[in-house]
């Protein structure tokens, strides 16, 4: 097995979920290599295919972060948000795959703390379980 | 005719107003004391985990980003208001600014922090979550305008955005309006000495507890920075208090003592809570709502079900230390009829609010007076229509009803004694 | 036109030259395809920069942008306002690529490393841009600017003043025929039915009398209030001469001071499962009380409640009864005060701060009460707007304020949401009129750009977007597929994502686009 670094992606939500990263980012805080943040308008816009797909382009795990349920910029987005990932983690569960390599977290512009510990807790699942092991005949 | 607006103060209520004015067609002048906007909104956490709780401070700090982007309004930071004089139409105000020394390229990189070499620092980062996220140097406490000449921090600066050469500028500036909202100081803890803040450990008040979750996400026991596994929240420090000083009550601490009770126990399932108050005053929300929450969280032993959060209607009379940073709290329960004393591994004191001063000069050219409990009104018939206030320096209250009455205010300036 | 991106960096305030080689990075660019010019400034806010910028855009036909700005993280107005003008570039083909977040600042200690996702960052930015399209906005002027406010209580008839203020035509939905002395045109005996459009033209058809009427509004306040009417309750049914709080308040302005004891209890139902905070009432029934000693200091009065809530400065307030003689009785709500089986002049309850049984005589019963009026169900159903937990109006997310609803253009104050004082209604009904009258006063409604397109073809009209969508954008056409309205569409996505048919994509977001900004920005070593 090649030793290679561990990639860890990030769907961020342009509200709440984008100021949380910035925040800490602008608090001073360094945050692992490994993580690569895409935005989307509202998390609710993630669909399950993004995320297995982004599992397929390599990535060893993913985590989705959008606004705290209840105080969604679009009202219901994060709660949508939380239906996909927990599709997706039922849907890898029966195919073999860690669940524990998707998840969903909900944040605020004003928490810096958190998204520290969101890429530790990630980068840790991808460096502990490392790459999706392919199967035999390529898939 | 002049539409210019002064508003002095960059908190919850002085943002609300100034972004209020601005959609209402007026042009703002924003003085801020501080070295950043968001009052003591900053310094708060989100007390939600996947939930909202309604604590209100993304909105101040959603609020304070926003409104340095906002074109119709004069944002001038770490800078005071020196005189005030009355004009034809309104008011001459000359505003003095402190220098920051460091220009709007900082990107926030803290690169100059880790290079200076004063003890306890010259060069400082934001406080707390408020924006703009960018540096300043404290003048009094930096080398370089010492014989040392220091040039660190410019030095490492990716940006150069170090400038030694800023100078304190005063500018004045014709307003028609001015809006007071320059908000509350907390009361001291240490005000209240039987309940151990300053002297024993492990007693924390709101403030620290605040800020520690507001940096890091967790509350710890200071003595060894280990999480806490049984937990006193004291209600109504300093408020009520008729020795203190303060006979109001301060109204939101109920609603943050409550929520901050209700974060650590989700946080962490090993933790119990013990929450002394006198009333229940919770802020919109059902009466008995937090005492169903309490109901409802218990620990399974085997079979049996034990409450991990107890409400008990009370005020501890004294805090004192016991083994491995234990602290006990004595108190009598509902009744008066028992005494009890109880250990714990952190206590949280929650500590309500005073208004903050009004300087001598600016109370006097604005008509402001204040009430026996040091409120500010302004209650001058002649200045009445040009002067408000607004936020806690005129009332206690939480960041909901600051926004509501900042919105319903800003626009027009009325007067302001206890109802509009 | 062929689709052309121009690439600037910003090396300086962006803090890239120190952490980044930002000379790589625009090689990268200017390699990458569907490039047609990459350029690295200084500071791509300065006005003779800007000209350059353009000049060489429109040389090289360009017709889209990216562009790594300052720690802003925008396209500099100025930049902007010149692509849309002078090099004519869509609005929706300008973004900023933010490197100073997610590079420049947390990755400054490991710069070979932040140098490689820089690069693969800009290359996914270029593979995002490559695919978009251009987008128009629509606008449409709002064909009246009225402000329906509905209910004319306290609150509503604060935010028609405001709203009249500001120079906006109001109208007052009541459904009572009482007297209302408001600006506008007020509409006794009336009631919401139904409302169709969108914020800015809203038409709500409005039952007065009995008549139907159409209105047209640009904006709404949900000003319904509470149900202050005589309330159930066991403490009422044994006691039917109690009356609410209110009443005291009214007999005491109009000089009938009580001689008898009065009893002022905090709800009619104590052992109901989640009562609503009385805040409201403890102002006034303090107030009421401290009145009652100071002009017949004989009569007894008696305060009995869960939790003296006399917040704030009404603290005071409690003092001062206290002192004056007034008692305080509290209960706990498993306990709570009945009306004496023998004597209806009395009522007893255990006193929870002795521990004991009282019984205290009166000869006037109150208590405080307002329940969630029962016409909020009709009036968020009509409007689509959600309720909350206590029976009221529920307000959108605190992101958006404390009087706004998750639609834009209509918004809610007062007891309508959660029992409020006097005070608090008014202020609250003063806001609403604030952002009803902000809110109308521009006068057109934009819309459009990033949002959501049906393709009738793959649509299985299962409904699953119309009742995901918050904004009520979504619906069944003539066809019998689903459609998107424009005008309401938030831009969101949920129903793109939740489609399970794959039938609606969000413009400048489709799986398409995201899939190519994924795969480019993850592919590679890392």
């Amino acid at each position: 097995m090649a030793e290679r670094n561990p990639k860890v992606v990030g769907f961020c939500c342009e509200e709440h979920g984008i100021e949380c990263a910035n925040l800490a980012v602008r608090s001073g805080k360094q945050y692992d290599v490994s993580v690569r943040l895409v935005r989307v308008p509202c998390t609710g816009r993630v669909d399950g295919i993004h995320i297995l797909k982004a599992l397929e382009d390599g990535a060893d795990a993913v985590f989705v972060l959008g606004c705290l349920e209840k105080n969604c910029y679009y009202d219901t987005g994060s709660i949508e948000g939380r239906k996909r990932v927990d599709y997706v983690k039922s849907m890898l569960s029966q195919v073999g795959i860690e669940p524990e390599r998707v998840e969903m977290f909900n944040a605020s512009s004003s928490m810096a703390w958190k998204f520290s510990e969101i890429v530790s807790k990630m980068t840790d699942v991808a460096k502990r379980l490392g790459p999706i092991e392919p199967r035999g005949d390529g898939q | 005719m002049n539409n210019k607006v002064l508003v002095i103060g960059g908190g919850p209520a002085g943002l609300t107003a100034a972004q209020a004015l601005v959609s209402n067609g007026e042009e703002v002048v924003l003085v801020e004391r501080e070295d950043t906007l968001g009052g003591m909104a900053r310094e708060l956490a989100c007390k939600g985990i996947s939930e909202c709780r309604n604590c209100g401070v993304c909105y101040v700090i959603d609020l304070a980003a926003e409104i340095l982007r906002t074109p119709g309004v004069e944002v001038l930071l770490r800078s005071e208001v020196a005189s005030v004089d009355k004009t034809n139409d309104g008011f001459k105000v000359k505003i003095r600014s402190s220098p920051r020394y460091v220009t709007g390229s900082c990107i926030g990189c803290d690169k100059c922090t880790e290079a200076c070499p004063v003890e306890g620092k010259a060069i400082f980062a934001p406080t707390g979550s408020g924006h703009p996220r960018a540096y300043w140097i404290d003048r009094d406490r930096c080398l370089h305008f010492k014989k040392a000449k220091c040039e660190k921090c410019a030095e490492v600066c990716p940006t150069n955005a170090i400038n030694y050469d800023d100078r304190a500028k005063n500018v004045t500036r014709n307003v028609s309006r001015v809006i007071l909202a320059t908000g509350m100081d907390p009361i001291d803890a240490g005000e209240i000495p039987r309940l151990g803040y300053g002297t024993i450990p492990n007693v924390v008040s709101s403030v620290d507890a605040e800020r520690a979750l507001n940096e890091k996400g967790r509350l710890v026991r200071p003595s060894d920075g280990v999480p806490p596994k049984k937990i006193a929240i004291i209600q109504c420090v300093g408020s009520r208090n008729e020795k203190a000083g303060v006979q109001y009550c301060s109204k939101f601490c109920c609603k943050y003592g409550t929520k901050i009770g209700q974060l650590m126990i989700d946080e962490n399932p090993d933790t119990d809570l013990d929450f002394y108050f006198m009333d229940l005053r919770t802020l919109y929300e059902p009466q008995d709502e937090f005492k169903k929450w309490a109901d409802s969280i218990k620990r399974k032993v085997e079979k049996k079900k034990f409450p991990r959060v107890r409400l008990i209607r009370s005020m501890p009379s004294q805090a004192f230390p016991g083994d491995d940073g234990k602290v006990w709290l004595r108190s009598s329960g509902e009744t008066d009829s028992e005494v009890t004393e109880t250990p714990y591994d952190l206590v949280v004191l929650s500590v309500g609010m005073r208004p903050r001063t009004l300087p001598e000069g600016l109370a006097r050219s604005l008509g402001l007076t204040t009430d026996g409990c040091g409120f500010a009104r302004c209650e001058d018939s002649e200045l009445r229509s040009k002067v408000a206030v607004l936020g806690a320096v005129c009332e206690p209250m939480d960041i909901e009803e600051t926004v509501t009455r900042a919105i319903a205010v800003g626009s027009v300036t009325v007067r302001k004694e206890g109802a509009t | 036109m062929k689709r052309s991106i121009q690439v600037v960096i910003c090396r300086i305030c962006s803090g890239a030259a120190n952490v980044l080689d930002t000379d790589k990075l625009l090689r990268v660019a200017s390699e990458a395809p569907y490039v047609g010019s990459a350029i690295a400034v200084d500071y791509a806010c300065n006005t003779k920069t800007i000209a350059q910028i353009v000049e060489e855009a429109k040389d090289k036909e360009i017709d889209r942008l990216l562009v790594v700005p300052c720690s802003k993280n925008e396209v500099s107005p100025a930049l902007f306002q010149s692509y849309k003008r002078k090099a004519k570039i869509n609005e929706f083909l300008m973004e900023a690529v933010d490197l100073v977040s997610e590079v420049v600042l947390p990755h400054r200690d490991e710069p070979s490393k932040a140098q490689a996702k820089a690069e693969a960052k800009l290359l996914a930015a270029i593979a995002r841009m490559a695919m978009l399209e251009p987008l128009q906005k629509g606008s449409e002027e709002m064909r009246t600017k009225n402000v329906v406010i509905i209910g004319a209580g306290v609150a509503g008839v604060e935010a028609a003043k405001r709203a009249a203020e500001a120079g906006l035509h109001t109208i007052l939905i009541e459904k009572s025929d009482k007297e209302v002395k408001a600006p506008g045109v007020v509409m006794p005996r009336s009631r919401l039915i139904s409302a169709k459009g969108h914020a800015g033209n809203y038409e709500l058809t409005i039952e007065a009398g009995e008549k139907m009427e159409a209105l047209e509004c640009g904006a709404v306040i949900v000003a319904s209030g509470g149900d202050w009417s005589e309330a159930k309750g066991p403490l009422v049914r044994a006691c039917p001469e109690a009356k609410p709080l209110y009443k005291l308040a009214q007999e005491l302005s109009s000089g009938n001071i009580p001689k008898g004891g009065v009893v002022i209890v905090d709800t009619p139902d104590p052992k109901a499962d989640t009562t609503p905070a009385q805040d409201f009432a403890w102002e006034e029934a303090l107030q009421c009380a401290i009145e009652i000693k100071k002009r017949e200091s004989g009569t007894d009065v008696c305060l009995m409640f869960q939790e003296m809530r006399a917040l704030g400065l009404a603290e005071l307030s409690y003092k001062e009864a206290a002192e004056l003689g007034v008692r305080f009785v509290r209960y706990d709500k498993k306990r709570p005060p009945k009306i004496d089986s023998k004597d209806k002049n009395r009522i007893v309850v255990i006193d929870s701060a002795q521990e004991q049984a009282i019984a205290i005589a009166f000869e006037c019963l109150y208590y405080a009460s307002i329940a969630p009026n029962p016409d909020n169900m009709a009036i968020a159903e009509a409007l689509r707007i959600p309720m909350n937990d206590s029976g009221g109006v529920r307000r959108g997310s605190m992101q958006k304020g404390p009087i706004a609803t998750p639609r834009p253009g209509i918004f809610v104050c007062g007891s309508a949401q959660f029992p409020r004082s006097e005070e608090m209604s008014r202020l609250e009904g003063r806001a609403a009129g604030a952002l009803a009258a902000q809110f109308v006063s521009t006068g057109t409604v934009e819309f459009g750009g990033s949002v959501a397109e049906v393709t009738p073809e793959k649509c299985s009209a299962c409904l699953t977007c119309v009742r995901t969508c918050p904004y009520e954008a979504p619906f069944i056409g003539v066809a019998g597929k689903a459609e998107i309205r424009l005008q309401l569409c938030q831009g969101c996505g949920m129903c793109v994502g939740i489609c399970p048919s794959k039938a609606i994509e969000l413009h400048n977001y489709t799986d398409d686009q995201l899939s190519a900004e994924v795969a480019s920005y993850i592919g590679g070593d890392f």
